[in-house]
């Protein structure tokens, strides 16, 4: 136990990774479903383990591993978590095992594939999420985009192969400025690449700029911020359904942490100089993707738009550099990870029964699918930020740092949360009430008991921390000061 | 004192229980929901001799959370304010339940209607209930998504769909300016629980802030004259008050006990309960308070004529409703606060009885019959004791008017009342006691010129079995019950005014009854008396000679008539200057923006890549390298159709294309380093 504890981390990434090899030996396909399955689950526990084992008062790394890897470049293996950090590393650790069940049917060639492929991603996000040293993070930050690229075109819908590389390429041309950034970070900062020493370093001004574009451009398209997000909707809407809540519950989250881990704390001075116009750039993606979402015809497409809406609100909160826009970030991101994964799985499921993603197809849900028009309400007035549920704390910090700052901030930021709620209400209005267009879709089944347990646990977190959100805020409430600190220098209580 | 708790949390588990099994039970839900909302009543009824005996006290629930220097502790703040509409709501609501366990027998849904409505009610107590404001957004904003379900409750009805989405949205724009006034507030005092902010308002008038910060510019301006006026933006919404009004008419789609819940008990009650619980803040913007008083009268007024001039009774009463909260909300603004109070309660009693009874008569109007044809098929004698009954609340001292009286007078203490004021409050009652006359004579008189709505018809005709009447003595008893409630407000109202000064006592609020002994002659009493009777008599002329019966082929309806019975036009400006402009910039955006600028900008560097990239294959690799190794092999070379496929001025251009990134690449490597 006590080595269990020790690698606690390593063990999490390891773990998805002898998955895969396990699943190489098995022929079966229900034992192939039912050990991707376990794998994940097993991971979940381990990162509540981590949860247990996390102590929320310190400010520094904790779980901390390092290992010499390539000692002549000073490269090493180096992970560890801090109150942010493993924020991220729950919901990852949450959304796999619902990744798996919600493609339990849907998936019928090339399962193993799939499924390892799935793994694949999950031990690379957690690494991710919790290296320490730049070059790890840039490997696995590359990782994740092979078997996210095979996920969308082997398994998407009939426009795969285009979404697929538009992804891919979007992607790349981020990882390069990634690349480049991290290069002259290694080269200005004295020759090593680990991320807390990195952290310590002061670089000149225009150095600092020059960095913190490169880095910033390539979480921007991560993020991904407008105007370079066209690469979302359509990856969104032709990955399968594990595709999609992967990546609009995990993986756009990387761009985020990225913000959170490398940008504010290595280029503080560089951050506040262009925070006010990436403050109005943020403000210009919440109602710009509210108006997308308001123009879509297509389930999929819309739930993207308003992702790129709600990611908006994530970028507004990190870079007013106060405790509660940056905790609102994070949680918001938390939230937006539960939501729209769940709202995608909620499309999936429709997706399943009829192969159509077109609104004008729907109708009078509530009658034939009563279970899933009850679940599908709650997710969506949960993600325009009703109060009471998840998204709405999020929001609302947010909102209450940017305030801060600027006044026509908030209040056209709002106008973003009105949009959202009349795209959401009005989807729903076409969706789920009025009468059943045909005689088919009055014969609609209900919600298997499969489908019912991957939405239930969402939906109890959905309430869960809107109601109660104080155990997720502690957990990131001394490393926000911290990182404050670091960017700002002010010390807040 | 902590089973006080319970009085929010019991409908709340009710609702819970409702919602998760309730769809295995048949119609048996109400025998859930009625206990609980019993049990809270009674409560209610201990909370309110607690507080008459004890004073006012506090509950900790739990801290929401901590993020920086916002910390938010959830409370329960019972105050005399609180117990009395923690009385209205659980009464209302109780009603309510025992009325639909009959109404809603062989609708669909009927376990979900009553784990709905209990949800509402939880909301709204939690929000009479709550001691700190992000806890009362939660509770606003909970109620709206109530009101979302319960307009929506015939999901067959695609108007009933429009008009859910309708209210929401509504509200949402509305509730823009709660939101920010709660984020303004904090900003200002540092917290977000209202005992303490009520406290230290007063202190906090030489506080400024910059409101134009963020451009640079230096704008200072006190907080606590823009606060009021964010607040009262939320409270425009869920109280249907001019530009906001639109949604309540539309609210009339849901079921009739729920339009009785909506109207009497919990919503539209929100904004001046808002008003009331903030008032030692709201006064200290005078601004604010003359723009609730306009906002006010000028909804009053407006929702009056415009009541007048309906002919279907759902929206009669919905304007009605607007109009009298119009009232209320001016009361607010005149410093009024006691007389607000008072005239919710007894405008919640009236409205209740109100609307049940007209569940009831809508109920027994037989599917099928013309427009103006229907025949009562109520009771011969409840026919007439309902009337009766209905009557008696009319008459002038007792519940309904005495609220407006007595503001009436009240208000010659605050400096912005003038006689100007006094006059539209007559207007005000002059159109109310015609409108109320109108109401009771279409429901109780045979009133052959009375629209029935059309939607209950059909859904009538969508249900043609149904239990054929209530238990009328259960329902007299209920009614009575209401009406008796409502007297005792009147005959007590001193000391209602009493009981509610502990909270209304802070300067320039306007004292209940403070002139009346000074005066000694009740003039203004007398005076709105007077209108209000000159209000009855004309309608009752107009009713006698000709109905109001407003068609557009009618010869007589003026310009104005039109007007006022298209509603304003609200809602055909709202749909043609915000909503359809809105969705077309959407899709404009989208198709402009998205696609063509940005889509087509990423497509475009992409195929310049690939161009290129044969330009160099082409030129380099197969032209010139290959030449020159051809040109060393001499002899052997096979290559003679590659050279002729090149066209002399593509060659061309592909050089400049590598000659332009070269330059390029070179330049910015250059700056780079």
């Amino acid at each position: 136990m006590t080595i269990l504890i020790d690698h606690l981390i390593s063990s999490m990434i390891g773990v998805p990774f002898i998955g895969i090899a396990i699943l190489a030996f098995i022929r079966d396909e229900k034992s192939i479903k039912r050990i991707a399955f376990g794998i994940t689950v097993v991971e979940f526990f381990l990162s509540l383990i981590l949860w247990r084992g996390f102590d929320f008062n310190l400010e520094s790394m904790q779980f901390v591993e390092r290992v010499e890897w390539m000692p002549t470049f000073n490269i090493q293996y180096a992970v560890g978590v801090d109150g942010i950090s493993i924020v991220l590393v729950l919901l990852t650790t949450l959304l796999f095992p619902i990744c798996i069940l919600c493609s339990w049917t849907s998936i019928k060639t090339r399962l193993r594939a799939f499924l390892s492929l799935i793994l694949l991603v999950e031990g690379a996000m957690i690494v991710v999420f919790t290296a320490l040293d730049l070059f790890l993070f840039f490997m696995l930050w590359e990782t994740t985009l092979i078997p996210m690229y095979f996920i969308i075109i082997l398994w998407g819908g009939p426009n795969r192969v285009a979404a697929g590389l538009k992804f891919v390429l979007y992607s790349l041309a981020g990882s390069l400025l990634l690349l480049v950034g991290i290069l002259g970070v290694y080269l200005n900062g004295g020759y090593t690449f680990d991320i807390l020493m990195l952290t310590e370093q002061t670089y000149s001004s225009s150095t600092q700029s020059w960095l913190f574009l490169a880095f910033f451009l390539s979480f921007a398209i991560k993020m991904p911020m407008v105007p370079f997000h066209t690469w979302l909707p359509e990856a969104h809407s032709e990955a399968p359904t594990a595709g999609s809540v992967i990546l609009a519950g995990v993986l756009l989250k990387m761009g985020g942490y990225g913000f959170l881990r490398f940008c504010l704390p290595m280029f503080p001075e560089a951050s506040v100089n262009f925070a006010p116009y990436i403050l109005w750039l943020s403000i210009i993606g919440i109602i710009y993707g509210g108006y997308m979402a308001l123009a879509q015809s297509d389930l999929k497409k819309l739930i993207a738009y308003s992702s790129v809406s709600h990611m908006g609100f994530v970028t507004l909160g990190i870079f007013v550099f106060n405790s509660q826009g940056i905790q609102g970030a994070v949680l918001q991101m938390f939230n937006h990870g539960v939501t729209a994964a769940a709202l995608f799985i909620c499309v999936g499921q429709l997706y399943d029964r009829t192969h159509n993603r077109a609104i004008s197809n729907y109708g009078g849900l509530h009658k034939p699918m009563p279970r899933f028009a009850a679940l599908f309400f709650l997710f969506s007035v949960a993600s325009f930020g009703l109060p009471g549920t998840c998204n709405f704390i999020g929001e609302f910090l947010v909102l209450v740092g940017t305030s801060y700052i600027s006044f026509a901030m908030v209040l056209i930021s709002m106008g973003g949360i009105i949009l959202a709620a009349a795209y959401m209400l009005w989807m729903l209005q076409r969706v789920v009430l009025g009468e059943p267009k045909t005689e088919a879709a009055k014969m609609l089944p209900d919600l298997s008991n499969r489908e019912l347990a991957t939405l239930i646990p969402l939906a109890i977190l959905v309430l869960c921390i809107g109601l109660y959100p104080g155990p997720l805020m502690e957990l990131m409430d001394v490393s926000v000061i911290h990182l404050i600190h670091q960017t700002t220098g002010m010390k807040i209580g | 004192m902590t089973y006080f708790a319970l009085i929010p949390f019991l409908p709340l588990l009710a609702s819970i229980i409702l919602l998760l099994g309730g769809h295995r039970w048949r119609e048996n839900g109400h025998l859930i929901g009625i206990p609980a909302i019993g049990l809270s009543f009674g409560l209610s009824v201990a909370a309110f001799i607690e507080v008459l005996i004890n004073g006012p006290f506090t509950l900790s629930l739990y801290r929401l959370f901590e993020s920086g220097s916002l910390t938010i502790d959830l409370t329960l703040f019972v105050d005399q304010l609180t117990v009395l509409l923690l009385l209205l709501v659980t009464g209302v609501s109780g009603v309510v339940h025992v009325y639909s366990s009959r109404y809603m027998i062989g609708e669909s849904r009927y376990n979900r209607f009553f784990a709905v409505i209990a949800l509402f009610t939880f909301s709204m107590i939690l929000l009479v209930m709550s001691g700190n404001l992000l806890m009362l957004l939660i509770s606003w904003e909970v109620m709206g998504i109530c009101s979302y379900l319960l307009i929506s409750h015939a999901a067959e009805r695609p108007s009933a769909c429009r008009a859910a989405t309708k209210a929401f949205l509504v509200n949402a724009v509305a509730d823009i300016g709660l939101s920010f006034g709660i984020i303004l507030t904090f900003l200002t005092f540092g917290t977000l629980d209202i005992p303490t902010i009520l406290a230290q308002a007063e202190g906090m008038q030489s506080n400024t802030i910059n409101i134009l910060g963020w451009m640079g510019l230096d704008f200072h301006i006190n907080p606590l004259t823009l606060i009021p006026f964010f607040l009262f933006m939320g409270a425009m919404g869920k109280s249907a008050q001019i530009p906001f009004h639109v949604w309540l008419p539309l609210a009339m789609e849901a079921p009739t006990p729920v339009s009785a819940l909506i109207h009497a008990a919990t919503m539209v009650n929100a904004g001046p309960f808002l008003l009331v619980r903030l008032s030692p803040l709201i006064i200290l913007s005078p601004s604010a308070m003359t723009f609730i008083t306009i906002i006010g009268i000028a909804t009053a007024i407006f929702a009056g004529v415009v009541s007048l001039t309906q002919s279907d009774i759902k929206k009669i009463l919905a304007y009605s409703t607007i109009s009298q909260i119009g009232f209320m909300i001016m009361a607010c603004g005149l410093g009024a606060f006691a007389i607000a109070i008072f005239h919710l309660l007894a405008h919640g009693c009236y409205k209740a009885f109100f609307f049940l009874s007209t569940g009831n008569a809508l109920r027994s109007v037989e599917p099928g019959h013309q427009h103006g044809n229907h025949e009562h098929h109520v009771h011969e004698g409840m026919g007439i004791l309902y009337g009766g009954a209905l009557l008696l609340a009319l008459i002038p001292p007792f519940v309904l008017f005495s609220g407006s009286y007595e503001y009436l007078w009240g208000i010659t203490g605050f400096v912005t009342a003038t006689i100007g004021f006094k006059i539209i409050a007559l207007i005000t009652v002059f159109v109310a006691s015609q409108y109320l006359f109108k109401g009771v004579t279409s429901l109780f008189v045979q009133d052959p010129k009375t629209y029935w709505p059309a939607s209950e018809e059909h859904s009538l005709e969508r249900q043609p079995i149904r239990p054929k009447i209530f238990n009328g003595s259960i329902l007299t008893g209920l009614f009575l019950v209401t009406i008796i409630f409502g007297w005792l407000l009147t005959l007590f109202w001193s000391w209602f005014a009493d009981f509610l000064a502990p909270v209304l006592n802070f300067p320039g609020v306007v004292a209940f009854g403070e002139n009346k002994m000074e005066n000694g002659f009740p003039f203004w009493l007398v005076i709105s008396l007077g209108v209000a009777v000159a209000g009855w008599i004309y309608a009752y002329s107009k009713h006698i000679r000709l109905q109001h019966q407003v068609s557009t082929k009618n010869k007589r309806s003026s310009f104005l008539y039109v007007f006022f019975w298209n509603q304003g036009y609200f809602d055909q400006i709202y749909d043609a200057y915000l909503v359809t402009p809105t969705i077309r910039l959407a899709h404009w955006l989208w198709k402009t923006i998205d696609v063509r600028v940005i889509d087509k900008s990423v497509y475009f560097i992409a195929n310049y890549s690939v161009y290129f990239a044969r330009s160099l294959w082409r030129i380099v690799d197969i032209r010139w390298l290959e030449r020159t190794v051809g040109q060393l092999l001499g002899p052997f070379n096979t290559d003679g159709q590659l050279k002729q496929e090149m066209q002399f001025s593509t060659l061309q251009h592909q050089v400049l294309v590598i000659i332009f990134w070269l330059v390029a690449l070179t330049g910015l490597l250059y700056y780079l380093i």
